[in-house]
Parts: structure tokens; sequence; C-alpha cells
């Protein structure tokens, strides 16, 4: 990974580098200003933008975790107060767990998922384009309504057909049992965003050059074996870029528990999202923004950990 | 409240007149460039029509004014940045009361007088924290919720209205054993479990207020050993409510409030938990459906008998607003006794006037005894900040969840939040 980082970090350094420290042997002196000048004028809407309309909001959110504000009006400084009560909260900290326990079942259970359909739909099969028409389909449709189907499906198809075949466990919703409920949840998010991780794991598998299937198979390698020693290893970049953007997606789960059970039964599924969110509304604003301001700080680090691992990583 | 007004000095009257002369001036412009707007935030949805309308009818007669009805559903935003509605009429509940406790309102005093609002049901806005020397909001419409019952299912099994704890167990188990199902509950919709069964079984027993009052005292010494706490007040009638909540159909952890009414409507059970805001679409679903209220009896005396009420709508000018003098104007119309009579009529809520009329509805008739004699509470539910999700701990206590530890948790929020 060393030797795939280095030049990457030379580039930029040598382009903005003072045009005075360029030897004078090239001819060009005056333009190379003058083209950095033309990217920083594309780079300035979105700067402007961004800035805005993110990193000011958030700056300011940072500012008012420090204060007992609770949206208008005046307010006083506190100091670490909203940090040092929220960490003894046992609704933030349950909410945590639960965010955090929810994410790492959906990124398994979706990874899996996802790359046996890619693999599937990646074989010589019939229909081919059309099956993965159909498997992408869910990604298109809103969080919000199709949690709002699956809820209908779980407190009335699931109980009913239960009751029809006897099954005597599902007859009550799991929607209603705190302690299952959140496997509806799981089940939902991870519908919802298989056919994205299928899409990439699909561009992983076209990476992997068909001649190394065909060695193998001269080698008499099973197709297990070649999944195992072949696949896999081939593919691991885009592994982790789904386990990790998955990751990092599935912890701000908001809508599909709002659909689905609205941090119930009891507040067995409210997600952080969600706690910071009835924040604005219940005159919790400060003490809320700096439940966000960790949770920020935490999907910072996870971001950073996977710019790291996938920096110069050739195969993707 | 009421002041006497000091006589005016000269120089006050010159200020007066040149005030005077200056409004004249303004107000000409105002009419030759175009009325002055008040936005007008009215988001409870069964009203919007009816306030559509009366919108309408106040901007043909004002002139210089012109109201702007708003019925988007946040509130905060607009505060928060500062550039809140002009006239607010909005239920009254925590979440007005974060705004009121906090001086946002202006004050109404004089507007309060021309309202005469009854006394018992001024005290339901003193009951939580208000701004000190300020009438931060005024009431326009109360209303009373009690239980449900399916008139026709009780009058199948020969059973009168009962007044006591015991008799209502009674009707439950005879219900029961008569193959019907004595109550129907809509337990995944957790404002419902909080509104009916814990409101209703706490306020049948404890003085609310009062409770919260003795509560608020303790400051920050709160938490479920404290003298006053809900650990020792609410586990008695709370056990009583989990009693109650037995009697309901099964399956209903994953019934939500649309699938309520449409059961009680067919007839599927004979009491339901739910107030007047039902039976709307209850009459929409079974036209012919008898209904009934009575209160849920929570002790042995029947002399203890309540209704629950809240305050649906109450009207407040922020301090905030550029166009506070129109927004009275607005106010004043919407306050003079025909007007809002014929609200609470058409939506079956009370009056809040102290010679307010009776409800005409034959369903509430019932509980305009309760209302005259002030034999109501304000639910507990509706009394505790929205920080703290209660409706989801009361959804928890009839799914299965440790009502002691529930109890628990809500003291420690409580505390948590006096220390904050």
């Amino acid at each position: 990974m060393t030797t795939t980082t280095k030049p990457t970090r030379r580039t930029p350094q040598t382009a903005d580098a003072p045009a005075g420290r360029d030897p004078g042997a090239r001819p060009p002196v005056r333009r190379r200003p003058r083209a950095d000048r033309v990217y920083l004028w594309f780079l300035l809407p979105t700067l402007v933008l961004f800035t805005l309309s993110i990193t000011m909001p958030a700056a300011m959110g940072i500012f008012y975790s420090f204060t007992d504000s609770v949206g208008f009006g005046e307010f006083d400084f506190v100091g670490l107060n909203n940090y040092l009560v929220m960490f003894s909260d046992p609704a933030i900290l349950s909410s945590y767990g639960f965010t955090i326990g929810v994410a790492l079942c959906t990124v398994i259970l979706v990874n899996v998922i996802a790359l046996t359909l890619a693999i599937g739909l990646t074989a010589k099969i019939r229909a081919k384009t059309t099956l993965r028409t159909i498997f992408v389909m869910p990604m298109v449709v809103s969080g919000i309504i199709i949690a709002f189907v699956f809820q209908f499906i779980f407190a009335n198809t699931v109980p009913a057909a239960a009751q029809a075949l006897q099954l005597g466990v599902l007859e009550e919703s799991i929607l209603a049992d705190p302690d299952l409920a959140w496997i509806s949840i799981v089940l939902v998010t991870a519908w919802q965003a298989v056919p994205q991780a299928m899409l990439i794991y699909i561009a992983g598998l076209m990476t992997v050059p068909r001649d190394v299937y065909e060695a193998s198979a001269i080698d008499g390698a099973s197709a297990w074996k070649q999944l195992r020693s072949i696949t896999l290893p081939l593919i691991s970049g885009f592994v982790l870029i789904n386990v990790i953007i998955g990751f990092k997606d599935f912890l701000g789960t908001y809508e599909i528990i709002v659909g689905l059970t609205d941090g119930g039964p009891g507040t067995s599924t409210r997600s952080v999202a969600m706690t910071i969110f009835s924040g604005f509304d219940n005159g919790d604003y400060a003490y809320q923004m700096a439940n966000s301001t960790i949770f920020f700080l935490i999907t910072l680090t996870i971001a950073l950990i996977q710019l790291r691992l996938t920096r110069g990583n050739a195969r993707i | 409240m009421s002041y006497a007004p000091p006589t005016p000095s000269r120089r006050a009257f010159l200020g007066g007149l040149a005030g005077v002369a200056l409004a004249a001036g303004l107000s000409g412009c105002g009419t030759g460039r175009g009325a002055q707007e008040v936005s007008f935030h009215q988001s409870k949805p069964e009203a919007i029509p009816y306030f559509g309308d009366l919108v309408r009818d106040f901007n043909q007669q004002a002139s210089g004014v012109r109201a702007v009805h708003d019925t988007s559903s946040g509130l905060s935003a607009g505060f928060a940045r500062g550039n809140p509605p002009d006239l607010g009429c909005l239920n009254y509940n925590y979440e007005i009361v974060r705004f009121q406790e906090r001086g946002a309102f202006s004050d109404l005093a004089d507007l309060a007088e021309e309202a005469r609002i009854a006394p018992s049901i001024q005290d339901l806005i003193d009951q939580y924290p208000t701004y000190p020397g300020r009438t931060s909001v005024i009431p326009y419409s109360m209303m009373a919720a009690a239980v449900l019952y399916n008139e026709e299912i009780f009058a199948e099994h020969d059973l009168s209205i009962p007044t006591t704890y015991s008799e209502f167990l009674e009707v439950c188990s005879t219900l029961e054993d008569a193959g019907v199902t004595p109550i129907y509950s809509t337990y995944a919709d957790p404002w419902t479990v909080a509104q009916g069964l814990v409101d209703y079984s706490v306020g049948g027993s404890v003085d609310v207020a009062a409770f919260f009052e003795q509560l608020r005292a303790q400051g920050s010494d709160a938490g479920p050993d404290a003298p006053v706490s809900f650990s020792r007040t609410l586990r008695e009638p709370l056990e009583q409510m989990l009693e109650i909540a037995a009697f309901s159909q099964p399956g209903a952890a994953s019934r939500g409030y649309g699938d309520g009414n449409v059961a009680f409507a067919r007839g599927e059970a004979a009491m339901y938990l739910q107030g007047p805001w039902a039976l709307g679409e209850i009459a929409t679903l079974n036209p012919d459906a008898q209904i009934g209220i009575f209160p849920l009896p929570m002790t042995e005396d029947p002399e203890d008998l309540k209704v629950r009420v809240n305050l649906d709508l109450a009207l407040w000018v922020p301090e905030a607003s550029n166009a506070q003098e129109p927004a009275r104007d607005l106010l004043r119309y919407l306050i003079t006794p025909e007007i809002a009579d014929a609200y609470n009529q058409d939506n079956l809520a009370f009056g809040v006037r102290e010679d307010a009329p009776a409800v005409e509805d034959p369903r509430l008739q019932d509980l305009q005894t309760f209302v005259d004699r002030a034999a109501f509470y304000q639910g507990v539910s509706q009394a505790i900040p929205r920080t703290i999700p209660f409706e989801n701990y009361a959804q928890g206590m009839v799914t299965g969840q440790s009502l002691e530890a529930t109890l628990r948790t809500l003291d420690e929020d409580w505390a948590r939040l006096a220390r904050r």
C-alpha cells in the first residue's frame, strides 16, 4: 500500500508548487497559475454552497451544544454540561446501542444477500438484464413508502398467514414485541439497501479476469474453492467499500423506523437519529446538538477509516 | 388580573394624540398600498376547513388587515428564525408551554378580560409553567374525553353505566363471559395508550395538577425515592390500568388508531378509550352506531368520577410578531361569542366562556354535568415535558414491560431534566 500511496501524494505537491521553483527551461511559466485559478473558479460554487448549507449549520450546532438553548430566545453557556448529562442518560446510551447493533446486523445481511445475488446475476444465466432490473427496484422506492407497506405486512399479513398455517410464534406481529421489533427494521432496511450493494458487487465481479477462473478450473478447483480463493480475495476492496459505506448509512436509519415502529414498542427501537431529531420539537435543542456532535464524530471516524483503507487501493 | 388605568398626564395625552395621528397616517398608507398581513397559525387537521372559512369572512369585514391561514405543522422553526406566526391557535400542550414559560408570548391580559374565561378553565392554563405576571395564552375551546361505549351492546347484555371500579370490572367480566370483547385497544399508536388508558386511570383517582405541583416544587431532588414521585403516586392507578387493559381484544399490540375506529364503529367491542375526536370518523363508518360516553370509574366512590379535558385550542400572540395589533384584531374577532360558540358546537367541543352555552350534541350531554361541576382534570401524559418519551413508556407498560422499572425510569428522567 505504501508504494501506491507515495506517487499520489507527490503529484499534488508538484502541481501546487510555486512557479518560481520551476527551472526556467520550461517556457509556459505563466500558464500554470492561470490554469490553477480556473480550477478555483470551478470549486467556488460548491465551496460556497457547502459552507453555507453544511459547514456553517454544523458549526452553529456545535456552538449551541455548549449552551442551554431551546432553539429560540435567550440562552446561557453551560460548558460541557450537556455532554456530561448525555453520557449518563440511559435513553441516549440505549439508542446508541440499538443503532449500532441494527447497523451491524444489517451490514452483514445486506452484504451476504447482495454478494449472492451479484454472483448469480453475473453467471451465465438467461434474462440477466431483466432480473437485474427487478432486483434493483427497491432502490427507487422512497424509504417511508417501503416502511408503511411493510408495516402493513408485518402488522396484518404475516400474523394472518401465521394464523391460517397455525404457526404459533408469528401469530402476534413482531412489530408489537419489544424484543423482536428490531428484526423487522433490519429486514426492511436490508431489503432497500441490497440493490446498491449488489450493483457495486456486480461491478466488482466484472473486474475479475476470466482467465484466472479458467486456469483454476484446469487445476481442478471446485466452484466453492473458486469463490473462496479467487473471487473473494480479488473483490476484497469492494467488500470493504460496501461494509463501510453500508455501516455508515445504516447508522443514520430514520424513516424506515418512523414508518415501522416509530421507536416502539416502548422505546425499544429508538435510533440515534430519531432521538436527535426529537430534540428540536421537544425544547431539547442544545442537548440534542451535543448528541449530534458526538454522533458526527463517530461517523467522521468511520469515514476517515474508510478513506485510509481504500486510498490507493488499485483494485477499486 | 384587572387593573385600574392611571389617569393620563397631559404629556401622555399629547403623546397619545400624536400616536393616534401617526397611526391614522400609517393606516392611510396601509389601505392605499394593500392590507397589513397577519399570519394565522392553525394546524388542527379537522378544523382547517372551518377556520379557512372564518379567515375569509374576517378578511371581507376587516379593513387594513389581511389574515393568511398558515396550516403547516412545524412551529419551532419559525420561533428559531425569529419569524413566528402573528397569531397562534393550537392545542395547549407542552410544546406551547415551553414557549410560554420563556416569555415568548405577549401579554393578552386586556383581551382575556374581554374573553371572560371561566375560572375553572383558566386554572387549566395555570396548571403548567407560565410566565409570571403575564396572560400569555387565551383558551378558546375545550375537549372532554371519557370512555366511549356502544349503547346497543350494553342494552343487549342488560348493563348499566358503571360508576365504581368494581362495577366497571364486573361489566368487563360479564361482556367477556358473553363472548363480547369488552375494550378495543390500539397499542400500536403510543398516544392512544397514553391519552386513553393511562390518563383515564390516573386522572380518575389522583389529583393530577396537585401531583405535578408537588413534583415541580421538589426541583432537582426528584427521583424514585423522593417523597413525591411517579413510582409512589402512579403505581396503584397504573396497576389498575393493567387490570383494565387485560380486557382488550387479542392482538391489540399491532392495532392502531385507524383500526380502532373501524372496529369500534362495526361493534366489534363494547368500549373504546378514546375522545370525542374519534366520533366523527366512527359516525362516517357507521352512521347508525349508538355511542355514549362515561367517565372511567377508578375508585369505589361515584363522587370521584371525573372526565379528562384538554384545551384543544388556545390563542397566543408571539412577542416577536411584528403585526401584534392586527393579530389582536383577528383574535378579538375569533373570541366574539357567536363565532366561538359556533366553532365549539360544530367541533364537539365545550366553550370556555363563563356563559358558554351547553353542548347540543346528544352524545356529549352526559359529559356536560361533569364540565359544569369542573369535575375534570388534564391528563398526566400532557403534563410531562415531551423530551421524556412518556407515550412510548405507556406503550411499554401495556405490552409487557415492567411497570415498576418504567416508573423508575420516568422518575430518573424527570430528575435528570430538573438537573439540566
